[in-house]
């Protein structure tokens, strides 16, 4: 049973206006969860976490261990003047900010958060949330080809190419669990991990697909790492070489929204993961939501980790490893599932 | 190449591998006209029409392959510009070419042709003292604004007159820039004068093809503090001694200070006491390894971007170099520590406790240097992106004048240190390094290296400290109160900074104070090769060859 289907048996109004409610208040509770997560790490667990692996101590001075800087920053970002540059494309550039956010929030429809915390379920889940997901690259080419800016338009067409690059290693990857499963029904995956794929004296392995074929998971958590855009593959943004690529000119109220897209981005991306390789929801002891988020802050820290460690490489060497080194790879991956797949059926 | 060749003996040395004066002059012939004598080497007058000639004579027939720098300066009656010429293989064989203009037509014909560094030295040059140069392939202002009226180190000069600009000249310069013809593929993208990557106020007007980096063209001043100006309204004792820690002011102020005292030391004919020398050598060799913290980090800041580890993990460890200098000098970023004729005061007291904690940096300092290495030289995407890019040729560095990592890191054995030797280093157990590489890469490691080696010099200096005998700590040679070197001494002098060459050149007029004071900043010729290194590779890579030349701009523009 789905989040809205739950709350329209809760409410005592019924019929179609009963749906459509029930909907818009699945939907708020949905969208306010994730951006609850995204306000906690991008002002405040983001510096935390890189301050922890730089040897620093970051926030600690608003609230307890700083975390009311969440509201400080948050006051603080809204407050400021919205600057609207000369010459920019206005309805384009107003449009992209809410595309950026928009797109990735909308994944969140077909993600089963367990606790019964799931908008939809549609048969084509998977596809759905990789067709919207990818909506994000659409804003961040109009952000950059509308700001008017030198600097934001080499951003914005690097973010086409690296998107390019890693989209179709990113979904080829998610098919091949589509093999084991048979289904694109995002409820359907999580279902198919449930079981035990060995067990190792007292402990059950899961039979979560990061287990069955870890091989497609390292593939999938790189090409995931060049879809948020974070180091190695920070190149759309590159603050040392193009001052942050298509965000350069955006700032208040727009800029809130592009950061904020970019972090619900990164979660979106740790949510697909989570259901496809870390068997969704799924834990022992603890209720299945908070498995859920600690999956996606685990990605989350993967990424912030990779980008204090790891240098940016360049935009060639990157459309490289893509269609040259990824593509291939991850072909291979689908293959190889499919041949073994069909050997034991 | 010059494997092959049979190593041909430099015209005017003897064998015993001194400079023979008059030999040189023989090979000059008639375009010598006339001798002096500088304190640190003969200077040759020339003709104004005759120095390209006569440059090249000597670069490709006495081996002088190293124009350290470009003086220009005004007497009662004439212009005049000196060309301090050395050797890559031997720096201590010096030579100054003089050349004197008219008062009423200060035109010299320029060296650009022969030494590529000429090029910006004699801009400076025309830029403050306003010696024109012929056939200069740029003869444009470089550390003013364009609009700039009269050139402030001349005699003529009002300071008192402002510099009344009509708005029309600044009206919006970029405007103009923009109209590139319509078929043109390039895109012009001003990168600085604020910018995360130029590491201070640099200006990089930057022409690109795509990702690829068409054309680059630096442009500096923007820091400029006048500070040859302020040195030259100071007294010799007491109030130039300051101002060195401001041109490079990335911890290497001890470094930047030595230049000044070893110069005004020669030129005064003062004595500075071995204790006090080997205090030096060991407080400079901190600020080296404080500076290069500071160079790798940041250049990792480029290549990494801004939340790496790394730059954080060098600031941590410079962090220790500063509080053993503020230990010592009691500051942390200004030491104003070195005083002609010695230092300032003896190492803190309890000596023991001061010993304890440079032996602490010591012990730790290896698996400090193993975790960069870890983090740097041995990670496979950081070899990925700096190797093999941003090269810069050993001929090309030698013709740009370049010194220091990155002189070393094209594989060129040059380190004053060992060649030119002052203060301790000739008695202590230390290395050149150098790598063959050319490329980010390399200049990255040698600065890794060198701080390997810094460390070993300061674990000597204290072993020497530590045993120095209680009533032989001299800090402090004799000096007079005022200081008035003779009159008409001129002298040009060089350290290893942590740059590369700092060199100085000052002329006394027999008062207190230098009646001409120049600078020769290894980060103003560095920068000179960005051109060399950036142009055909992308926008990263110029980036990264940028911080690779690890350029502190205080000193660039001074």
């Amino acid at each position: 049973m789905t989040l809205p289907e739950t709350i329209n048996g809760l409410l005592p109004i019924g019929g179609l206006a009963g749906e459509v409610v029930a909907a818009l208040i699945g939907a708020a509770l949905i969208g306010t969860i994730m951006l609850a997560n995204t306000a906690v790490a991008g002002p405040w667990a983001k510096r935390k976490i890189t301050a922890k692996f730089t040897d620093r101590i970051a926030v600690n001075r608003v609230g307890p261990a700083g975390l009311l800087i969440i509201v400080a920053d948050a006051v603080r970002l809204l407050a400021k003047e919205l600057v609207v540059p000369e010459g920019v494309d206005r309805p384009a550039w107003d449009f992209a900010p809410l595309l950026i956010a928009s797109s990735a929030l909308l994944g969140f429809a077909v993600i089963p958060m367990g606790s019964g915390l799931q908008l939809a379920d549609p048969d084509i889940g998977l596809a759905f949330v990789f067709a919207v997901a990818s909506m994000a690259s659409l804003g961040l080419l109009m952000a950059g080809y509308a700001s008017n800016n030198k600097y934001s338009f080499l951003g914005g067409l690097r973010a086409v190419a690296q998107n390019l690059a890693y989209e179709i290693p990113l979904v080829l990857t998610g098919a091949s669990v589509v093999i084991f499963t048979g289904t694109l029904q995002m409820s359907e995956i999580v279902a198919a991990q449930q079981g035990a794929l060995f067990t190792l004296g007292p402990i059950a392995i899961p039979s979560w697909f990061a287990f069955v074929n870890p091989f497609a998971f390292v593939l999938f958590m790189i090409a995931n790492l060049a879809e948020v855009g974070r180091n190695p593959f920070d190149i759309p943004e590159a603050p040392t070489e193009i001052v942050a690529g298509y965000q350069t000119e955006y700032s208040s109220v727009y800029f809130v929204l592009v950061y904020l897209g970019e972090f619900v981005h990164i979660f979106l991306g740790g949510a697909i993961a989570t259901t496809l390789f870390l068997g969704g929801p799924a834990g022992p002891i603890l209720p299945g939501f908070v498995w859920f988020l600690i999956k996606i802050w685990a990605v989350f820290l993967f990424t912030q980790w990779a980008r204090s460690a790891l240098p940016r490489v360049r935009i060639d060497q990157l459309i490289q490893i893509g269609w040259k080194g990824m593509l291939v790879l991850s072909f291979a991956n689908l293959v190889l599932t499919a041949v073994i797949v069909g050997a034991i059926a | 190449m010059s494997l092959e060749e049979p190593q041909q003996p430099d015209a005017g040395v003897t064998p015993e591998g001194d400079l023979d004066y008059d030999e040189l002059a023989d090979l000059l012939g008639e375009r010598v006209l006339d001798r002096e004598e500088h304190v640190n080497a003969e200077g040759f007058v020339i003709r104004p029409d005759e120095v390209e000639d006569t440059l090249s004579t000597l670069k490709q027939e006495a081996g002088f392959d190293h124009l350290s720098c470009v003086t220009a300066q005004d007497y009662q009656d004439r212009y005049e510009s000196i060309y301090h010429l050395k050797k890559y293989d031997d720096p201590t064989q010096e030579l100054s070419v003089v050349v004197p203009t008219t008062r009423d037509d200060p035109t010299s014909e320029s060296a650009a042709g022969v030494f590529d560094t000429a090029n910006w030295q004699e801009r400076e040059a025309f830029d403050l003292v306003g010696v024109d140069y012929e056939g200069h392939p740029d003869p444009r202002r470089i550390l003013l604004p364009e609009t700039w009226q009269g050139h402030p180190l001349s005699q003529d000069y009002n300071q008192d007159k402002p510099q009344i600009v009509p708005l029309r000249e600044h009206a919006n310069p970029v405007e103009e820039r923009t109209e590139v013809p319509q078929e043109s593929d390039t895109m012009f993208i001003n990168i600085g004068p604020h910018h995360p990557a130029t590491h201070g106020v640099l200006h990089i007007k930057t022409t690109l093809d795509g990702e690829q980096v068409a054309d680059v063209d630096p442009d500096v001043g923007y820091l400029h503090r006048c500070e040859e100006q302020m040195c030259q309204q100071s007294t010799y004792r007491h109030q130039i001694m300051p101002y060195p820690d401001r041109w490079d002011y990335i911890s290497a102020g001890i470094l930047n200070e030595w230049a000044y005292a070893r110069a005004a030391e020669d030129l005064a004919d003062l004595d500075v006491p071995e204790y006090a020398q080997v205090i030096r050598t060991m407080s400079a060799e901190m600020c080296r390894i404080a500076a290069h913290l500071l160079a790798i980090g940041t250049f990792a800041l480029d290549i990494y971007g801004d939340f790496t580890a790394i730059f954080m993990y060098a600031i941590r460890d410079r962090e220790v170099l500063q509080n053993l200098l503020e230990e010592l000098t009691g500051q942390r970023l200004m030491f104003n520590y070195l005083r002609l004729g010695g230092v300032a005061w003896d190492l803190p007291e309890p000596r023991e406790e001061y010993f304890e904690m440079v032996r602490d940096f010591l012990d730790e300092w290896p698996s400090r240097l193993e975790e960069y290495h870890n983090l740097l030289t041995s990670n496979e995407l950081f070899q990925m992106r700096v190797v093999d890019t941003g090269i810069l040729p050993p001929e090309k560095a030698k013709s740009y004048g370049a010194t220091g990592p990155v002189a070393r890191g094209s594989g060129i054995d040059y380190d004053l240190r060992r060649d030119d030797p002052y203060g301790y280093y000739d008695q202590l157990d230390w290395d050149v390094v150098t790598d063959d590489g050319c490329d980010n890469f390399a200049r990255a490691s040698v600065r890794l290296r060198e701080m390997e080696e810094s460390a070993r010099i300061i674990e000597q200096c204290v072993d020497l400290l530590e045993d120095w005998p209680e009533d032989e700590r001299e800090i402090q040679s004799n000096v007079p109160r005022t200081l008035k070197p003779d009159p008409d001494t001129e002298i040009y002098r060089a350290v290893e900074a942590a740059k590369g060459e700092l060199g100085i050149y000052m002329r006394s007029d027999g008062t207190d104070k230098p009646a001409r004071f120049k600078i020769r900043s290894p980060c103003f010729c560095n920068l000179q090769t960005l051109p060399v290194m950036s142009e055909g590779e992308y926008i990263p890579d110029m980036i990264a060859a940028l911080g690779s030349l690890d350029i502190v701009l205080g000193e660039v523009d001074r």
